[in-house]
């Protein structure tokens, strides 16, 4: 575990010599990158990779709403288009969703509890490596598919690879087992990074900072490594079972052998329905600290947010049937997964009503970071309501796997999570590299990003409703579809030029923005304290928490938070 | 977090190391070679292998650190701003809370009472009317019994044992209802006009509420209902329960108290 002993410059125990520390040119930052075990660089290099997997998964997309601007297009053929919703999908999902969060996590979790590292630094770089290299195998399926000699092909499944379709009868050659591998892979990686993020938090917090006084940013991750640990391996089970039946003969998702193809979809969703959790605890992680520091409020009913986060992964852990209503099965269980899916709506519900009873009355501060937050709420909340309607058996038998499902989803994690993302790089970005971001350059993204974003979006909705079925790759003329899908496309533009603001802003910013000083939000959590960017470690005495906003009590000694909770 | 500056001092941190990479690496090596060449599986083991051993002899005896000097950062500015806050009550506060209410036995005593004054007038009226007292029985009991449903006005005043169990039934469930939501509104409403909120516009509202809906709940009711004796009635039932409700007195609630003392984790404390 990272040592938290404060040394005296007396001490006689010998000197080791630093590993990959020369800096000052570009292989001695390559250097401290492969050989860092501090949680900070480590966290940026997860928010680094991630950035660039969004970048890559984007570019995939776009030329899926390119191929389906117009009915009957030509520009992709139907296997590259498979190919490319599924690696899409696993990208987004597993090569940007889940390293964003444990990024987060990583630079965070240590410096909001008073910590000087992660628990287990090594088992962090670890985890990082294994999740970087997860993603070149994934994307070396382009390549070596196949086998090396042979020309490569992508996986092309789906990210949640339905049977009998991964069977080696529908799926030749390597490529679906190099999706199955790579998340396997990754797996690994991202059980070992949840372990490391419980023990932090368990056994490093600073001394006072009791779980009742944890930021609710540090609880939400908290529960979202709960949710790894106990999703991920789900995941890695049924992709064991898929490994065997592809080459061992094994008969576990082969209905003609006596096996389940439906098996394989109750253990897909026993992980992936938690998975949509732990995409979306980063969320509420982000927005539960950056809406009261902008409102000049403390959170508004912090046990209540607390509670309704483990309500939240709770209920998530037992609804994982809702995406199967259209298999057939019997009703007693159609009822309850519609009761349990329904159930999530009150502590989301709760969520809602707490940021937004946090912001009234306060005394706004509309910057960027705020500014995300906000369209956040409404974004988040339409979410929730189709949500709700899918929830619905009847309602889901007319639109799943239709459009409107892909409206719901990208609701959630675009509108969602991805906002939520911006506005926590923006919020952090002073205190990771020193510097402010451009004001400007972000309201450009803002606009951009989320007209583009609502007019990719909201329309596929309406496609939803007129029958128009996901994952298909060209449509007939004159079935009410055309507009829709062209007005889709051009919002994917608009989106690209939010993005390449966002990316402008980052790098403008780093080499021409103000500087940051410590505080620059008059923030109350830890990581405000220290200097920014922090130093190796983090602080250099270990600070002692009285509240849950330990750098409010210390600008404020007359009148500390101590005294009122 | 004080501002005095200390002597340096040194800090230990992790020594940075290259193993956690070639552990990866090789364990990435090793599940690729499973789709391309078993070679590349033996290597990445290997190589798996080696960095676990070396990460192993990193950490063991004991982990492997250097020092790192440290100076203490100025402290945070204290904040020049001070704050004053506003009292439960005050202008501009927003918080209202219902520190006392009625106990929930005075909303079924309540809701009793106004059930039996509402039945007696609607039975008068009932008398006056059809010169039968168990035709406004009957009327609130075709909405679940279809032979009532369907009889005509002399049926309706005969007597019916099913319609006057599911009368009492459903009449008096509804009042105890209204009783227990009248401790519950009753102590959110502006405390100088109480008797009007709770004998004369929650009736009213109530009334409206019934006078859009009882075509679709009891359209037999909707057919032979007197409006003005209705809500007559609905009035009667609002004075008699408001006036029991206010009689029975207050009990003080827990919400002064914090979520986990009202939960029952934690005991209240004595100042709360």
């Amino acid at each position: 575990m990272a040592n938290d002993t404060i040394f005296n410059a007396n001490d006689q125990r010998p000197e080791l010599e630093p590993v990959g520390y020369e800096t000052g040119s570009l292989t001695g930052v390559f250097q401290e990158l492969v050989f860092t075990v501090d949680h900070k660089k480590l966290g940026l290099m997860y928010i680094g990779s991630a950035l660039l997997f969004f970048v890559v998964a984007g570019l995939l997309a776009s030329l899926m709403r390119i191929q389906l601007a117009i009915p009957g297009n030509t520009f992709l053929p139907p296997d590259v288009f498979n190919q490319s919703f599924t690696m899409h999908g696993t990208t987004m999902v597993f090569l940007v969703g889940m390293p964003m969060a444990f990024g987060f996590a990583n630079y965070l979790v240590p410096l909001m509890i008073g910590a000087r590292d992660m628990a287990f630094p090594r088992l962090n770089a670890f985890g990082f490596w294994v999740f970087f290299f997860s993603g070149f195998l994934l994307y070396f399926s382009y390549i070596g598919a196949p086998g090396l000699y042979a020309a490569g092909s992508a996986p092309d499944v789906g990210w949640f690879a339905y049977s009998p379709l991964t069977s080696s009868a529908f799926s030749r050659g390597h490529s679906t087992d190099y999706w199955t591998l790579s998340l396997m892979l990754g797996g690994i990686g991202s059980v070992a990074t949840a372990i490391n993020i419980l023990v932090t938090v368990f056994c490093l917090r600073c001394p006072g900072m009791t779980l009742g006084k944890l930021p609710v940013f540090v609880w939400c991750m908290l529960v979202m490594a709960f949710l790894v640990i106990l999703a991920v391996p789900c995941l890695s089970a049924c992709q064991i079972m898929i490994t065997l039946d592809r080459y061992l003969g094994a008969k576990f998702f082969d209905t003609q052998a006596g096996g389940d193809a439906v098996l394989w979809q109750h253990f897909f969703w026993i992980f992936g329905h938690p998975e949509v959790y732990i995409l979306i605890m980063p969320a509420f992680a982000i927005t539960s600290e950056i809406i009261p520091v902008f409102s000049r409020k403390p959170i508004f009913g912090y046990p209540v947010m607390v509670a309704a986060v483990i309500s939240i992964a709770f209920i998530s852990l037992g609804v994982w049937a809702h995406h199967m209503f259209c298999v057939g099965m019997v009703s007693l269980a159609n009822a309850f997964f519609v009761t349990s899916t329904l159930l999530v709506a009150i502590p989301t519900g709760i969520k809602i009503f707490n940021w937004l009873a946090t912001m009234h009355g306060g005394k706004l501060r509309f910057e960027l970071p705020l500014i995300f937050c906000i369209a956040f709420l409404f974004q988040f909340l339409i979410a929730g309501l189709t949500g709700v309607m899918l929830a619905v058996a009847p309602f889901d038998w007319q639109l799943s796997d239709s459009y409107f499902v892909v409206a719901h989803f990208h609701y959630i994690l675009i509108g969602g999570l991805l906002f939520t993302i911006f506005a926590g790089i923006y919020y952090w970005y002073p205190k990771a590299l020193g510097k402010m971001p451009h004001f400007k350059l972000g309201l450009y993204h803002f606009a951009f990003f989320t007209i583009g974003f609502h007019l990719t979006f909201l329309p596929q909705h309406f496609l939803g409703f007129l029958g128009m079925p996901r994952r298909i790759y060209t449509y007939q003329a004159e079935r009410g579809w055309d507009e829709w899908n062209l007005i889709s496309t051009i919002g994917v533009a608009f989106q690209a030029v939010g993005i390449v603001f966002f990316v402008a802003n980052l790098i403008y910013s780093f080499r021409r923005g103000k500087k940051a000083g410590d505080d620059p939000w008059d923030a109350w959590s830890l990581e405000w304290t220290t200097t920014s960017p922090p130093p190796e470690y983090n602080f250099a005495t270990l600070p002692v928490v009285k509240s849950r906003r330990p750098l409010w009590d210390a600008k404020h000694p007359d009148d500390p938070d101590w005294k009122h909770e | 977090m004080n501002n005095e500056p200390r002597n340096p001092h040194k800090v230990e941190i992790p020594q940075p190391t290259g193993w956690p990479i070639i552990s990866a690496f090789g364990l990435t090596l090793g599940f690729a070679g499973l789709v391309t060449n078993l070679a590349i599986t033996i290597i990445g083991v290997g190589v798996c292998i080696a960095g676990l051993v070396g990460w192993f002899l990193d950490v063991f005896p004991r982990p492997k650190h250097i020092h790192v000097p440290v100076s203490e950062p100025p402290g945070p500015q204290r904040s020049a701003r001070s704050i004053e806050y506003l009292k439960i009550g005050e202008r501009g506060h927003r918080m209202r809370l219902p520190v006392e209410v009625p106990p929930l036995m005075a909303g079924v005593k309540g809701g009793i009472a106004g059930a039996i004054v509402m039945a007696a007038l609607a039975c008068l009226w009932g008398h006056l009317k059809y010169n039968s007292i168990w035709f406004p029985v009957n009327l609130l009991s075709a909405a679940a019994v279809s032979s009532l449903a369907e009889a005509g006005a002399s049926s309706l005043s005969q007597f019916n044992t099913t319609g006057l169990v599911v009368a009492i039934i459903s009449h008096g469930a509804i009042s105890i209802m209204i009783g227990l939501l009248y401790i519950t509104l009753l102590p959110m409403l502006p405390a100088n006009f109480q008797w009007f909120w709770g004998g004369i516009m929650t009736p009213l509202i109530w009334s409206g509420f019934l006078f859009a809906t009882i075509r679709f709940v009891d359209p037999t009711l909707a057919q032979h209902v007197d409006w003005p004796w209705f809500i007559g009635c609905q009035i009667a039932f609002g004075m008699v329960c408001g006036y029991i409700v206010f009689k029975e007195g207050k009990v003080e609630t827990m919400q002064s108290l914090s979520l986990a003392a009202r939960l029952g984790i934690e005991a209240p404390e004595k100042n709360q």
